[in-house]
């Protein structure tokens, strides 16, 4: 289960809305009492521009995390001791699925995860309107990633 | 020079659990070539069959992304911090 605040929930909506056509990308770091969603630059376009061969893709169906927000968030949990308690992305006109693409980028290039221990959030979302929200998590057992509930902190 | 180079937790079991390690080289591509012969294996996980980082790598000098320095040619003076982090990516 990934317990997320109203806020933030709230928050990482209003991201994928304002991105919208384009995936939007960020993380939601937690001190065990806060949580803090810092929302990170898609630089897709950038990327599938310089190299459209590389990235065939452009920001509508695709994210590229900016390394400089990346190494940010690695920043403030060395600094400030918090944790990433998941990655979000946004898929605009689409379910929110852990696509094929989602799953090999979570385990490029080494064949594992990057992240095991970090819940993955996917925000599905049609003409700037919510529909829904899905967390997947690193499963050992089946060695793939897995749907894990989302409940709101604080309700019992 | 000595650099202490941040290893990302999946080829922590390369360099015994550690998370921080040092090495010794005055650009990226020494440091990386030092990291190998104390620890087998990681050049190729961090460098393609050409030699080049892989694309879904990212190296940082301090805090720097080193596509925006020199690439593998950077510089590394004592006491610099290299990162090793994958990147964060995806798509529908």
């Amino acid at each position: 289960m990934l317990e997320l605040r109203h806020d933030t929930t709230s928050e990482i909506y209003a991201h994928a809305m304002e991105e919208f056509p384009n995936e939007c990308c960020g993380a939601i770091m937690a001190d065990g009492v806060r949580e803090f969603v810092r929302r990170c630059r898609n630089v897709q376009n950038e990327r599938h521009a310089e190299d459209p061969e590389t990235y065939p893709r452009d920001a509508r169906t695709a994210y590229l995390m900016d390394p400089d927000d990346l190494i940010k968030i690695h920043r403030e949990v060395d600094t400030e001791g918090r944790k990433i308690k998941a990655f979000y992305h946004s898929h605009p006109n689409e379910d929110a699925y852990f696509s094929a693409k989602d799953k090999s980028d979570a385990t490029e290039p080494w064949g594992i995860p990057n992240y095991p221990d970090t819940v993955y959030v996917v925000i599905s979302l049609y003409d700037r309107q919510i529909n829904v929200a899905r967390a997947f998590s690193w499963d050992e057992s089946t060695e793939d990633f897995v749907e894990v509930p989302i409940g709101v902190a604080g309700d019992m | 020079m000595a650099a202490t180079v941040r290893i990302p937790t999946p080829l922590r079991k390369l360099t015994n659990d550690k998370a921080e390690v040092e090495a010794e080289g005055s650009n990226i591509e020494s440091i990386i070539e030092n990291l190998e012969a104390n620890y087998a294996g990681i050049k190729e996980r961090i460098c393609d069959e050409a030699g080049n980082i892989r694309r879904f790598v990212n190296i940082y000098l301090n805090d720097e992304d080193i596509r925006f320095l020199d690439g593998k040619t950077t510089a590394v003076n004592d006491g610099d911090e290299v990162s090793i982090i994958p990147a964060i990516a995806g798509g529908r």
